[in-house]
């Protein structure tokens, strides 16, 4: 197999005078196996790789790839690249960056990680679903008990000189258990990611899975009130995608953001600090370099609710007149756009059990749905189902669904009371638990 | 694509430890994707893609493996691996493979590969044209085309062989109307399995027509009204939404997993009296439709509910094994990278006998969902919840005002239930389906409906 720096370099060999030409190349191994009623359910082993290359010529751009090409597929891509290009509009805001020195993260690949047997992975899918079976008399069976790992690499070079790769581990386990009581069943679900499975928490799934399902079995509609509401983890991640949308500058300068000319504005309370960080290891998004070779960085979009800016790529940096955040983000049958790295609301200072307290008489809300459908990226304005636990004694209690919850992004920002301490990373974006002080529940 | 020989010799590989059957599964893609925005040609991309998958099959345990690459090594590598998930057992064979023809479900004489780029583009331009011509107001046009072909051999060890090509084509606009500050969006974007003829239904010129009056209509929607009350939804509405509550949770693969609402209740009315509802991949051109599944099933139209009364699931081959039933060819994958699950075709409400004009001059006080945004279920509890993208207000049985930031919220057996009027002016909507990581195209249909009752979330009185 032909390396894929070498295919990289074949590409930018092949332009030809007066024209940029960037290659991005990746390639992964992926196994996930599955568990169900004490059988592994699946086993499954991927192995992709591919190329995709960007034409820039009289600042037209064109787009082509293709699946494991060999170095006379990468010229032929090439050429169509080039073809393309000449039938798009010409944009003086397509650049390739310049190349910059990056640093390598440690610990992004795990040699350890990288090799670990089918059977381990097999073994620790039947533990899960296991564990998740044996914990609570009304979770007797499970919809999902799921472990996998990943090595990735990725290669860049252009005909700016940049020529850069890095390799990749990654490790995850998910399950979804059914609580059943009588005719009732509700689900519950549970996500960890690491670099290696041996530093994932697998107990900790199977239980959460468990506790998340049962707590919300007998759950009815409750009135229509105002009241304080904590978001737990699972619940607030929903809302970063609605955020990161928005706080893209793609979005911001195609005015389809919520937050254009907000910047330098208390749009958020102060305990309201949102980050987009490619460089810590503690989120799986963590890379040393963006998908054009620009060093990732760390971009604070909120600092004490203040908008201070948004996430650029090297096209939306040069139409904008300030530099890329190293948020240039892609697989390889695409063209790079703006996109997340490690983007996670900072942690706060109270435990969960403050938040709690604060929060008395009020819902713990478990999970919202309809986030993506029910939220206006240009207005703010949004509408989604919740369902969670009535707050008293400090305490999660009585199970409530069929909620809605309706209000505004900056209504919302604005009304955050409390943030944990809790952080924590689902797949690139992380939250803590998030008190707002008051909201409308809609119930009956 | 691949000869015979080393085909037979990939699936014989993968039974080397037994199992009830081995597969391999090719598949080469070349595509095409253009997106205008602002008047200007933003991104012209062409690919090609190319991969093989394995799997081999035991009870519903499955071990899968697959490579970009499609040489002998390769093959049988993968082969290997996917044998691997299977405990020690005695090897399996290999039947004669028997060649079989599809219908030609997707026949098209105007393939859009045969078409240059430059014509695509210029129906990007027709669309954009078309949009800001409708009203001052529309301020920014965002167009997608795409088209691809996808060419698949799918072999089995029990003698399966079927090859066929699916051609694609999808046309998008996507409008923001602006006017006081208020802005709204709209979007339309119909999408078939077929050639070029696809613009003699839709023109490029009526796609871009249509999102700009979705979004210019929304500048005057007021908040919608929260609570319980009567909806009545377009045509195809009413399919988008009996795809999401009530055809996810009637995938085998969630009854099997006593992850579904349905279970056990085949035979039983689980939905009001007027509704008759399929899954029909057999639909000449349809978003959803083939000649073989991606599993080599012929594909059927299958009957779900009958006046209301549940008929059956959707299956595909390990779930129709475990039931001893057939495959309803609903085994479906994204690419050579997945294994197939049961999904979802053409999923439709059949026309009912109710006047169109009546449904509404019947209402009182509701919401008419002309468009709907996306929307999700958990199919173990029934529990859904819909985006309404272009919503009016029914008072007096007159659609008055558009509304905005409305939601339906339900559990799929009550609102079913709840359908008291269907109408007979079908219609479909072509969408995207998001399963287990896996997108598939799909269509969705249905006249005209009303919901009797059903909870509208909104941030209005």
């Amino acid at each position: 197999m032909p390396d894929l720096a070498d295919l990289c370099r074949v590409a930018v060999e092949a332009a030809e005078d007066g024209e940029a030409v960037e290659a991005y190349a990746e390639e992964s191994k992926r196994t996930e196996a599955s568990a169900l009623r004490g059988e592994v359910e699946g086993l499954e082993f991927a192995e992709g790789r591919g190329v995709g290359v960007r034409v820039v010529r009289d600042s037209r751009l064109g787009y082509a790839w293709a699946a494991d090409p060999d170095a006379d597929e990468v010229r032929e891509i090439v050429r169509r690249a080039r073809e393309n290009a000449a039938l798009a509009g010409a944009d003086e805001h397509h650049v390739l960056p310049d190349p910059a020195p990056w640093e390598p993260i440690a610990e992004l690949f795990r040699e350890a990680s990288a090799d670990v047997a089918p059977e381990t992975k097999t073994k620790l899918a039947l533990d899960l679903e296991a564990r998740a079976i044996s914990r609570d008399p009304r979770v007797t069976k499970i919809d999902e008990a799921q472990v996998g790992d990943a090595v990735s690499r990725v290669a860049i070079a252009s005909t700016t000189g940049i020529e850069a790769e890095y390799a990749r581990t990654d490790a995850w386990c998910l399950a979804v258990t059914l609580a059943v009581e009588g005719d009732e069943t509700q689900t519950g679900f549970s996500f960890r990611i690491a670099r290696g499975l041996d530093e994932l928490a697998w107990e900790d799934v199977a239980d959460e899975a468990v506790e998340r399902g049962v707590r919300m079995l007998g759950a009815a509609k409750p009135p229509t009130a105002r009241l304080p509401v904590v978001f737990d983890q699972f619940a607030a991640m929903s809302f970063l995608g609605v955020l990161a949308g928005a706080l893209s500058a793609d979005a911001v300068q195609k005015g389809r953001s919520l937050f254009a000319n907000l910047v330098g504005e208390q749009v958020g309370s102060e305990l309201f600090t949102l980050v987009d960080d490619g460089t810590t290891i503690e989120g799986p998004g963590a890379a040393p370099f963006d998908d054009e070779g620009v060093p990732s960085g760390r971009t604070e979009l909120f600092t004490k609710g203040v908008l201070n800016g948004f996430l650029h790529d090297a096209y939306t940096a040069h139409k904008g007149g300030t530099e890329s955040t190293g948020n240039g983000k892609r697989g390889y049958r695409t063209p790079p756009g703006v996109g997340t790295s490690n983007f996670f609301l900072d942690a706060g200072t109270s435990s969960r059990d403050e938040l709690l307290r604060a929060a008395e008489g009020g819902v713990l809300i478990q999970d919202v749905s309809g986030v993506h459908s029910g939220a206006n990226p240009i207005s703010g304005e949004f509408s989604v189902g919740a369902t969670g636990l009535r707050i008293s004694g400090g305490e999660p209690g009585e199970p409530l669904r069929e909620m809605t919850i309706a209000s505004t992004i900056p209504d919302m920002l604005k009304a955050i009371t409390g943030v944990g301490d809790d952080l924590r990373f689902f797949s690139s974006v992380g939250t803590p638990s998030v008190l707002v002080g008051e909201m409308t529940l809609a119930g009956v | 694509m691949l000869p015979r020989e080393l085909v037979e010799d990939v699936l014989g590989v993968a039974r080397r430890r037994g199992g009830s059957f081995s597969e391999l599964f090719v598949e080469e893609r070349t595509s095409t994707s253009i997106r205008l925005d602002d008047g200007k040609v933003e991104e012209l991309t062409t690919g090609r893609d190319r991969g093989a998958g394995v799997r081999v099959a035991l009870g519903t345990s499955y071990g899968y493996a697959y490579s970009n690459r499609l040489d002998r090594d390769a093959l049988l590598e993968a082969a290997e691996a996917a044998s691997a998930a299977l405990a020690d057992g005695e090897a399996g064979d290999v039947i004669d493979l028997t060649a079989r023809e599809g219908r030609g479900t997707n026949r098209t004489d105007r393939p859009a590969g045969t078409f240059p780029a430059a014509d695509k583009v210029a129906w990007l331009r027709e669309l954009d044209d078309a949009a800001r011509a409708l009203s001052p107001h529309v301020v920014q046009v965002g167009g997608a085309y795409g088209d691809s072909l996808q060419r698949k051999l799918i072999a089995t060890s029990d003698g399966t062989w079927v090859e066929e090509e699916r051609p694609r084509i999808r046309l998008v606009a996507q409008v923001v109307a602006a006017r006081d500050g208020v802005i709204q969006t709209g979007f339309f974007g119909p999408a078939a399995c077929a050639g070029v003829e696809f613009f003699d239904r839709f023109t490029a010129d009526a796609i871009g027509r249509k999102a700009a009056e979705r979004a210019v209509t929304m500048l005057d929607s007021i908040p919608a009204p929260a609570g319980e009350m009567p909806v009545v939804l377009a045509p195809g509405m009413g399919g988008v939404l009996f795809h999401e509550a009530v055809g996810h949770p009637l995938e085998s693969d969630a009854v099997d997993k006593e992850a579904s609402v349905y279970r056990g209740r085949v035979g039983e009315r689980c939905a009001s009296a007027l509704v008759n509802g399929v899954d029909d991949a057999t639909i000449a051109n349809g978003w959803g439709s083939y000649d073989f599944d991606d599993e080599g099933e012929p594909s059927q139209r299958t009957v779900l509910f009958e006046d209301g009364v549940l008929q059956g699931f959707l299956y595909d081959r390990l779930r129709a094994e475990k039931d001893a039933v057939s495959s309803t060819g609903n085994g479906r994958r994204e690419s050579y990278a997945q294994p197939p699950i049961p999904r979802m075709t053409n999923t439709n409400i059949l026309d009912g006998a109710d006047d169109v004009d009546g449904i509404v001059e019947g209402t009182d006080r509701g919401v008419f969902v002309s468009s709907l945004g996306g929307g999700q279920v958990n199919p173990a509890t029934g529990d859904f919840v819909f985006g309404v993208s272009e919503g009016f207000l029914i008072e007096g049985g007159k659609v008055t005002t558009p509304v905005r930031g409305a939601n339906l919220i339900g559990r799929a057996i009550e609102v079913m239930s709840a359908v008291d009027a269907v109408a007979g002016d079908f219609d479909t909507w072509e969408g995207v389906c998001g399963k287990d990581g896996q997108q598939a195209p799909v269509g969705s249909g249905s006249p005209t409906l009303r919901i009797a009752r059903i909870t509208v979330g909104g941030t209005g009185a």
